[in-house]
């Protein structure tokens, strides 16, 4: 009889290299019939290969620059699972490096918003700038003298490419990434409706309103990229406490499209304010009313029709918006089944004071936690995300279908178009680049 | 080089607090009492019952807290920052409205939430009809089969009473310890 006790082999939980074929990937999307296998909201190895494969590989949204206007100026967020310090150095340059000391990996930042020039690890003390550089330690001849070559230029944290689109920060630490232009391509016509309608450019109001949700990642992110379809069921109860009625869902669907580019997601109609309706402030409607011919001015009268317009809309991978609405958020990925929820209020600098008040308490009142609308989507997508444990119900495929025939040409609307809002091209086009990035074995950050 | 075991120039001392005049029991026990009540019929989702426990220009406020270093000048609680909660009392009773629909379809079934209420103090102010009122709150929601969200709080209320004689919440400034909400909402009133 052996007397030892038999070693179970430990799952490496963090193994970096996962094993997923590139063949059993695209098995998992069926771009012609629409339908999706619910492995991707469940299985830790996919998880784990997203966090390598998109999250250290495409350009991340990391700050709005107005969060870090002056010199020491700093955030804490994550990339993926890495935490980063995000801050403008001397040079006035943004820099986004980890946020963990080369000597025994401490955090070296507990703060989330503030401004410091050096950056201290409460380990040992090992103190860094805002470049992330090496500046000071306590008793420093003691390396020089018993270790060989030692060199604090060696020594500084790993900073991340950075760079900015009209306000906006975004990082990757994939050096081989193609640029942010690239990235965005002409998602950036659509962009600029939310960026630039105005002169004097955006900003983010001040504080971060963060939550945790029980949820996968993507259930969220294709929700912005393209669920028109939930919002009128889903939120009906906050339609009737902030307008008096429910939504009609049956509303004409021939001028409202859907617009995809590079897997970033915009579904919107031409109704100019309905999103800001949502705000609850006549003075809101009353601002975009009285600046409606300079909109259309700078962006052309097509997009101006869009500003305010019942819409929602996803950066690739995490980062949404409701144009108009004017929150902003990103779903920080916490394993296959948790996210960190960020979220700030996005205003025209030149917007009067009070009304970015306005701004700040409509987006609470409706998408922050305690809104109206909000409290319903959370409810939803934990429990999508849950219900996924049984073996049985993970294996049959949800259903993506809707809206197959709806692409068209379109004169002056950018990317792929798509008739109709209540349509599942945004979000198959959403996992189109999710199956893209998570199928290349090539180089991301390494 | 010596140290010193015992006394040091930097050891700091005791300190008396403040004195504060002691509320009559009568109005420390009618305060009490007026919050348990509160608290139970939020609990029995009697939720117009409780906005009229409040006065028409209530402020109904939970500001967003951030994890900032103590060096750091900006004000702890500030009102130019977001907020879970920032209201008068039409958008209290929007928040109502929405509670109340048969649509809330995360209402229902309903999410079981107890309050309970504890170290109440109360101060009177230069208003004699205002008290200001400090209180600690334990609030758990139960939902579906195995969700359950603690989020633990201070309050710092003002009451007053009004020419009916009845006292109703002026003001409520609510703070929690979470600078991430562990919970996927925040359904419920502090």
């Amino acid at each position: 009889m052996p007397t030892t006790i038999p070693i179970t082999p430990v799952r490496n939980k963090h193994a970096q290299h996962a094993t997923i074929s590139a063949d059993s990937l695209r098995k998992l999307v069926d771009f012609e019939n629409g339908s999706i296998d619910r492995r991707l909201y469940w299985d830790e190895e996919i998880y784990r290969l997203e966090l390598e494969r998109i999250f250290a590989r495409t350009w991340l949204f990391v700050a709005h620059e107005s969060q870090v206007a002056n010199y020491g100026d700093f955030l804490t967020t994550f990339m993926g699972e890495d935490g980063v310090i995000v801050t403008r150095d001397q040079q006035g340059k943004v820099r986004v490096f980890l946020n963990s000391c080369t000597h025994r990996g401490n955090r070296i930042c507990l703060a989330e918003a503030g401004n410091k020039r050096r950056f201290t690890c409460n380990y040992h003390g090992w103190t860094f700038d805002s470049a992330g550089s090496l500046v000071g330690l306590p008793q420093e001849e003691l390396y020089n003298n018993t270790c060989r070559d030692f060199d604090k230029a060696q020594l500084g944290i790993r900073n991340a490419r950075v760079e900015s689109y009209k306000g906006l920060v975004f990082a990757t630490f994939n050096e081989e990434a193609e640029s942010l232009e690239q990235f965005l391509g002409d998602y950036r016509w659509y962009l600029d409706i939310l960026l630039d309608n105005d002169p004097g450019g955006t900003e983010f109001l001040p504080g971060n309103i963060k939550s945790r949700m029980q949820c996968n990642w993507k259930y969220p992110s294709e929700n912005f990229a393209g669920d028109s379809y939930h919002a009128a069921w889903t939120h009906n109860s906050g339609a009737v406490a902030l307008f008096g009625r429910g939504v009609d869902n049956k509303y004409d669907q021939s001028k409202v499209y859907q617009a995809n580019v590079n897997g970033h997601g915009w579904q919107f109609g031409l109704d100019f304010i309905g999103n800001a309706m949502v705000l609850g402030e006549q003075d809101i409607l009353d601002y975009l009313k009285e600046n409606e011919a300079k909109f259309a001015a700078r962006l052309g009268k097509l997009r101006s029709r869009m500003i305010g317009s019942i819409s929602s809309a996803n950066l690739f991978p995490h980062t949404s918006f409701l144009p108009g609405q004017n929150t902003f958020r990103t779903w920080h990925p916490k394993g296959p089944s948790q996210i960190e929820l960020h979220t700030w209020v996005l205003v025209n600098k030149s917007a009067p004071e009070a009304l970015k008040e306005m701004y700040m308490k409509g987006v609470m009142r409706s998408f922050s936690p305690s809104g109206v609308l909000e409290m319903d989507d959370g409810d939803n997508w934990e429990n999508a995300t849950a219900t996924n444990l049984g073996v049985v119900t993970r294996q049959q495929k949800l259903h993506y279908g809707l809206g197959m025939d709806s692409k068209v040409e379109h004169d002056e609307l950018k990317g792929n178009v798509h008739i109709r809002k209540y349509n599942d091209s945004n979000q198959l086009a959403f996992y189109g680049k999710w199956l893209e990035l998570m199928c290349d074995e090539g180089a991301g950050a390494s | 080089m010596k140290f010193v075991m015992g006394e040091t120039p930097v050891l700091k001392k005791p300190v008396v607090p403040p004195h504060y005049p002691l509320a009559p029991m009568e109005l420390v026990f009618e305060i009490s009492q007026f919050l348990y009540r509160e608290a139970r019929i939020l609990d029995e989702e009697r939720y117009e019952e409780w906005l009229g426990m409040m006065t028409d220009d209530i402020h109904y406020w939970m500001p967003g807290i951030q994890a900032r270093h103590r060096k750091d000048k900006t004000p702890r609680l500030d009102p130019k920052r977001m907020a879970f909660f920032d209201d008068d009392m039409l958008n209290m009773r929007r928040r109502v409205t929405r509670f109340m629909d048969p649509t809330a379809w995360a209402e229902d079934p309903p999410t079981r939430a107890v309050h309970v209420i504890s170290n109440i103090e109360v101060e009177l102010t230069d208003k004699p009809d205002e008290f200001r009122v400090y209180s600690t709150f334990i609030n758990c929601r139960g939902r579906g089969e195995a969700e359950e969200f603690w989020l633990t709080g201070r309050r710092t209320d003002i009451l007053r009473r009004g020419d009916d004689g009845v006292l109703r919440i002026a003001s409520r400034e609510i703070v929690t310890t979470q600078t991430v909400l562990l919970a996927k909402n925040l359904n419920v009133f502090l």
